[in-house]
């Protein structure tokens, strides 16, 4: 894996458009049929990703973040506009572009199920060029890094999820290409797996190996642990590209979760002089509050005027705005609409 | 070739690991023999003249003629089958994101089929060798080898159209079967050409199984010499050649179209 050149671009799209028919059906294009004529999904995209960046595609279904991502990695021809990927044209020279980019797909069925992760792993180092020594160190280097070099033989069939997700990414790493591209990793995991790979994608593929990242996602969340960078995308436009905490900025609406005894619960309302709405009032006498702050950096200002007035707070988090608030903010309005009564 | 290679190791190892419908599949085959012997026995007072040129017995001609159906079914239908299979899990999709060329996939994808096929050719060969009176020419397997794979070639243009057809609008239009039929009817799989009504005995000569068939047993059954049978050759060979280049075209052409309209991806 190439190290990582800060301020150069690994990947610039140029005004990249893209339309598909939703109905392909033949005889009914033939006939005209509503549907059939193409319906643009991406409009006009512009982006550049940094060497060595996690960058996000964040926007909700059918946004065209995987149409995105499927260009880029050379699976569809853009109708316009160009991408470069390593400083490689990827309609020119898509052969070329592809031995700088491997994909970890969202769906695990990409996967051969009736053979081991090691076989699996072994084919893709085989198609990248590997062979003998060189391909069996390669494919047990990268089974130990996501952790299944003890699987031996054991069919990917009869994995969970997440060891499937692992292997998915095992067979992308095996040639350390230096542009990783993630479409929604997490989809399929619980919360506990997904907090690993979050973690793993963070530690080992960016910052151990210095893998360039895009990541396509729905959850902000995800976004905000991950991405150093994001691009919200709404009905195949980029509505705005910045690093999360910025995008939340933006929006100058921050909330934070709190949770008081009942008995104080009056009294930091009053106290605050903020909007706060009660989620909830447990039996075990505790009450949960949401408040909606100026911005972020009023969060210590609250907890500090709560202790001092003697309010008993047992616990004070951050509430990620979701993805329809924060597409809202930026001027998306009809997609986060959408979204809401999705 | 090595990529080649590399695929149809992990297929291979895929298929492999359906050890019971395996053993069940060989077993149907020598099963289906039974009823072929004793229906090819009661036939052969009638069919003896019309196949005297290729067999002195019917039924190694139909054990010959069914051998080329295998071939024709696996080359027609094979590569189809693998894409629309291959779209859907997105597969397909993942293995063209890498650096390997698509005949190089396709070769890889579809070695395990035509071993399969050998495999099932070698025991309908053995069995016939064991039960028919007439003797089979071990010695000429080369050559007999050498034309199925020339039928294969030939049908596998028609296999990559339909694998063209799949990668663009999602069907086949059932080519593979109407194909795989027209050459069990035409191309003297079960019967001779002479027994075909007048009005279609010349279509049986635009078939590449007749030609094929003919060489085939010829050699394999009459135990002719080489030269005997090398116009027949020449004309499957064409045929290939030509299967081939038209076949690979479609596929080509399809494969951009399908980048172009995302008919390549899941949907």
């Amino acid at each position: 894996m190439s190290a990582a050149t800060p301020g150069v671009d690994a990947i610039t799209m140029q005004g990249v458009t893209k339309s598909f028919r939703a109905d392909r059906a033949l005889w009914r294009r033939l006939r005209g049929a509503p549907g059939t004529e193409p319906r643009p999904v991406l409009n006009d995209v512009e982006l550049s990703v940094k060497r060595g960046e996690i960058f996000g595609l964040v926007g909700a279904n059918g946004a065209g973040k995987t149409t995105l991502l499927k260009i880029l990695s050379t699976v569809l021809l853009p109708d316009r506009g160009r991408v470069m990927v390593d400083g490689i044209d990827v309609v020119a020279n898509p052969a070329a572009a592809r031995t700088r980019l491997a994909v970890v797909p969202a769906d695990e069925r990409a996967l051969f199920w009736r053979v081991s992760a090691g076989e699996n792993v072994r084919l893709f180092a085989s198609l990248y060029g590997l062979r003998g020594a060189d391909r069996d160190e390669a494919v047990e280097r990268a089974l130990e890094l996501v952790g299944l070099s003890h699987t031996g033989r054991q069919l990917v069939g009869s994995f969970s999820s997440g060891m499937r997700q692992r292997t998915l990414i095992a067979r992308a790493l095996v040639t350390r290409p230096p542009i990783l591209i993630l479409d929604e990793p997490t989809r399929s995991l619980d919360p506990v797996t997904a907090r690993e790979l979050r973690r793993f994608i963070r530690d080992v593929l960016c910052d151990q190996l210095g893998a360039t990242i895009v990541l396509a996602t729905h959850s902000t969340e995800e976004a905000l642990q991950l991405c150093d960078r994001a691009a919200l995308m709404g009905r195949g436009r980029i509505v705005a590209t910045d690093t999360l905490s910025q995008l939340h900025a933006a929006v100058g609406g921050a909330r934070v979760r709190v949770r008081v005894d009942a008995a104080h619960a009056a009294r930091a309302r009053v106290l605050l002089h903020l909007p706060v709405d009660v989620i909830s009032a447990a039996p075990d006498e505790l009450v949960t509050l949401q408040v909606t702050l100026p911005d972020a950096a009023h969060a210590p200002i609250v907890l500090d005027a709560l202790v001092r007035a003697g309010v008993r707070v047992t616990e004070f988090a951050a509430v990620p705005l979701t993805l329809a608030e924060l597409l809202e903010s930026v001027g998306a309005p009809a997609t986060a609409e959408s979204l809401r009564h999705a | 070739m090595h990529r080649l290679l590399a695929v149809a190791r992990a297929y291979t190892l895929s298929m492999l690991t359906y050890r019971t419908r395996t053993v069940v599949s060989l077993i149907t085959v020598l099963l289906a023999v039974i009823p072929v012997y004793f229906v090819a026995g009661a036939l052969q007072p009638l069919a003896a003249k019309a196949i005297a040129s290729e067999s002195t017995e019917y039924f190694t001609y139909l054990i010959v003629g069914s051998v080329a159906s295998f071939v024709v079914a696996e080359a027609v239908s094979a590569i189809p089958s693998l894409i629309s299979s291959y779209i859907t899990s997105g597969t397909l999709e993942q293995l063209l994101t890498t650096p390997i060329r698509w005949p190089s996939l396709l070769g890889g994808l579809s070695a395990y089929g035509f071993g399969w096929v050998a495999l099932r050719a070698l025991v309908l060969l053995i069995t016939a060798w064991v039960w028919a009176t007439s003797t089979i020419a071990w010695s000429r397997m080369l050559e007999f080898t050498t034309i199925m794979a020339l039928l294969a070639v030939a049908y596998l243009g028609v296999g990559l159209i339909a694998g063209a057809l799949m990668l663009s609008i999602r069907s086949s239009l059932f080519i593979p079967q109407a194909v795989g039929t027209l050459s069990a009817l035409l191309g003297t799989v079960y019967f001779p050409a002479a027994v075909l009504p007048p009005a279609f005995v010349p279509f049986a000569a635009l078939v590449p199984t007749t030609p094929a068939l003919r060489a085939a047993r010829q050699i394999l059954l009459r135990d002719q010499a080489l030269a005997a049978v090398l116009p027949d050759i020449a004309t499957v060979f064409a045929w290939a050649v030509a299967g081939l280049a038209i076949g690979g075209l479609s596929f080509h052409l399809a494969l951009v179209h399908a980048r172009r309209a995302g008919t390549l991806t899941q949907y």
